[in-house]
């Protein structure tokens, strides 16, 4: 078997392998990519962040026309179907690989479509889904394979009752009743989606709430627009056994004693690292008591001239963040500067509605600063939501209480993911409150919200009353 | 499905001419295609319904006596492996489950219903035999891809239906004593199986991505399939699963492995290994799934 020679080989195609691919390459290395499937992207991609956020997309849109309808006196069909929800997915998929494949080829990055397995610390051999075998000699080598829905063995999932986040996404039909199990990121997601879409979803996670990392009062406004849409948590719960009933049910048994029936049932109770194919040991490496690849905060492993990136490397298992690891690896191993550390990298989370955070919570503020100021703005009181019909959510600005300046801001609302963006710069700017005050926005924005809020904390400073003493939390 | 090689003259001719009629009656939309039994209709659309539950289920099939024997049988076969004997159809449905003994009732109504061509039982069995292992190899390679399997079953079930429609056809457009040679009627099933199995699914109002798996399902049009369901492009290959299964003469692994499908599937030799070793578990479930 002859062995091609490159600077840097890359494996997986998602996020952080792309970047890493393209540093590699900008700084004049030869760089080959490898991937099992035969488009690059990743999970990203084909089975996680773009499909289910173009399922979201349809829902939001399914959810103001039914209530419009009356308004302009049309009716939607009762049976809609998964398949049309899902329809403009092929093209966003397809359009959205393209530019990653034509990005690849613009840089001259060598592709392989392959399994990749490590034969030595240097070397990798790929196997082709023909079966034939071909090996790659990297002076650096960057694992990037991601992961995938994480299964305990005692719940069978079929992909046909009791499906994971990846085959939830080939529903044939809207089921009547989901059982999501979790409590997570990807579990609050789904289960806020089909709520909308008019499924009975009961979410069993063992937190007493969902998305516990979170500011409460952005999972108390999540909650209240999930149970407006007819979902259920059943939180602090065991599960004792999941069983389809051969006929036409999902049975949940919980430790508690409570029994949920549902049509469909989704396991969304975390990701694993894609490791095992990889035959780490040959390489030196060892995982994780978690399964993941060690790394140092460079994405370097024990193994200096093999970096790990993205999902496998565990949290924070954000594409954005997978991307920055990606760059800064290869940037760290080609002894180019990294750049500074990267600062108030945000969060977004694609529920209904929309939450996003970047800086400090309150809790986290008062932790640190022995106080927060904190302002609100509620989405009704802003001319946009209004218009738009999206009244429900709120944008929560937390500040230094000595020097006011901006420590944080939590949004939920439509929009957040977007809106976040212009906290995240005045983070980085080391902004203080009154600069949203002296800002003009366009009106009517959501952006607004930032105005309003900072008023907020402003009204509330000269009392002194909104500086909130950690024995007050 | 072995066919012979040598095809006397006037065999041809009859095949000349069983070709024209196929073609005009096509054309013209002459196909006298049969009904759709009442319960095997029902059974589907049941199976569509998320309101439909066991005692509808079993009720339906109580309507058909052959049915719900055919059904007990299946239960209690050796390839279900019932825990403790099934005496009822509440306890078979909930046993196989509600989809597939929607499968299962779908399949048996038709065997025995409009597809029973006198003289051609043989036949027909190797057909459905080759149909309800494409099926049960579909759910299989779904689940491999972590898919959703639901739609599979049905897609490898029905994406032949046309070829028992074409024999229907062609022996009932002749006199019953003069039995065709099945050298002549296979080439013809083949060649009009798919326009004549588009007609059918279309005239019984069979699921889109049924319909679409019939059209399509084959080496050089799955690429046309656009379902997310996947159904044409995993029954093409449960097809081929199939033949390797039943007749083996007809494809030697090496072949199989190297099919387009496999790799436009992305699955690799090990994922391939994983659905050959399923052979012992696929063909006794087929066995008794043969009425």
């Amino acid at each position: 078997m002859t062995t091609a020679h490159y600077d840097i080989v890359v494996i997986g195609s998602g996020p952080a392998g792309q970047k890493a691919a393209i540093q590699g390459a900008k700084a004049g290395k030869r760089v080959a990519l490898i991937e099992q499937e035969f488009e690059v992207g990743g999970a990203c991609v084909y089975r996680g962040t773009i499909p289910s956020k173009t399922l979201r997309e349809s829902a939001l849109q399914m959810s103001r026309f039914q209530r419009t309808a009356e308004v302009f006196e049309f009716k939607l069909r009762d049976d809609v179907k998964v398949a049309s929800l899902m329809s403009r997915l092929d093209h966003v998929v397809k359009t959205h690989g393209r530019l990653m494949n034509d990005q690849l080829t613009r840089n001259g990055i060598e592709r392989f479509h392959g399994r990749a397995r490590f034969a030595t610390d240097r070397e990798v051999q790929i196997t082709t889904v023909e079966g034939t075998s071909l090996r790659l000699r990297g002076e650096v080598i960057v694992i990037a394979t991601g992961s995938r829905p994480r299964i305990p063995e005692s719940i069978p999932v079929d992909h046909e009752h009791i499906l994971d986040s990846d085959s939830i996404l080939s529903l044939v039909y809207l089921p009547k009743s989901l059982t999501v199990l979790g409590g997570g990121v990807i579990a609050s997601e789904y289960a806020s989606i089909f709520a909308i879409l008019g499924v009975q979803v009961t979410m069993i996670d063992t937190a007493d709430r969902p998305l516990r990392f979170l500011d409460q009062e952005l999972t108390d406004e999540f909650f209240a627009a999930f149970y407006k849409s007819g979902g259920r948590y059943v939180g602090g719960q065991q599960i004792e056994e999941v069983a389809w009933d051969g006929c036409s049910r999902v049975v949940t048994r919980l430790k508690s004693g409570e029994t949920v029936l549902s049509e469909k049932l989704l396991v969304a109770l975390g990701r694993v690292a894609n490791v095992e194919s990889l035959d780490v040991q040959a390489a030196g490496l060892d995982l994780t008591s978690r399964g993941l690849i060690p790394v140092n905060h460079q994405c370097q492993t024990p193994v200096p001239h093999i970096y790990a990136v993205g999902d496998v490397i565990g949290p924070p298992a954000l594409a954005s963040c997978a991307m920055e690891q990606g760059r800064r690896a290869v940037r760290h191993a080609l002894g180019l500067d990294p750049g500074l550390d990267p600062e108030h990298i945000p969060m977004g989370i694609y529920t209904v509605p929309e939450i996003s955070s970047v800086g400090l919570s309150e809790q986290e503020a008062v932790g640190r600063y022995g106080g927060a100021l904190v302002g609100r703005a509620h989405f009704h009181e802003i001319a946009r939501s209004q218009i738009s019909g999206m009244t429900n959510g709120v944008l929560k600005l937390v500040a230094d209480p000595t020097t006011e300046r901006i420590l944080g801001v939590q949004i939920v609302g439509e929009g957040a993911t977007e809106l976040i963006h212009i906290g995240q710069m005045a983070l980085l700017n080391r902004l203080h409150v009154e600069s949203f005050v002296d800002t003009i926005f366009n009106f009517p924005t959501l952006a607004e919200a930032y105005r309003v809020a900072a008023l907020d904390l402003l009204q509330r400073r000269p009392s002194r009353s909104s500086v909130i003493s950690r024995d007050g939390l | 499905m072995p066919t012979s090689s040598i095809v006397a003259s006037t065999d041809l001719d009859r095949a000349d001419e069983l070709r024209h009629v196929l073609t005009r009656r096509l054309d013209e939309g002459e196909l006298d295609l049969p009904l759709l039994p009442h319960v095997a209709n029902q059974v589907l659309t049941l199976a569509h319904d998320p309101n439909a539950d066991a005692g509808k289920l079993a009720t339906l099939i109580q309507q058909d006596q052959a049915l719900a024997a055919q059904i007990l049988r299946i239960a209690n076969s050796p390839a279900y492996l019932p825990r403790s004997p099934i005496v009822s159809l509440q306890q078979a449905i909930a046993w196989l489950g509600l989809n597939m003994l929607a499968g299962i009732a779908f399949s048996v109504s038709l065997q025995s219903g409009v597809f029973k061509i006198v003289g051609y039982e043989r036949e027909v069995q190797l057909l459905w035999r080759h149909a309800l292992a494409t099926g049960l190899y579909g759910k299989e390679i779904a689940r491999r891809l972590r898919h959703n399997v639901e739609n599979a079953f049905l897609c490898g079930l029905l994406h032949t239906i046309g070829k028992p429609l074409i024999l229907h056809v062609l022996v009932s457009d002749r006199q019953r004593s003069m039995r065709l040679p099945w050298s002549v009627l296979e080439p013809l099933i083949n060649e009009f199986h798919i326009p004549a199995g588009v007609r059918l699914a279309e005239a019984w109002a069979l699921p889109d991505p049924v319909q679409e798996t019939i059209r399509f399902y084959q080496d050089d049009r799955y690429h046309e399939a656009r379902s997310p369901t996947k159904g044409a492009v995993i029954t093409c290959l449960a097809d081929h699963l199939a033949t390797f299964l039943l007749d083996p003469a007809e494809m030697e692994e090496d072949a199989l492995r190297a099919l387009p499908v496999i790799r436009d599937l992305n699955l690799y030799p090990e994922d391939l290994t994983a659905l050959l070793d399923l052979a012992d578990t696929v063909r006794p479930s087929v066995e008794c799934l043969i009425v």
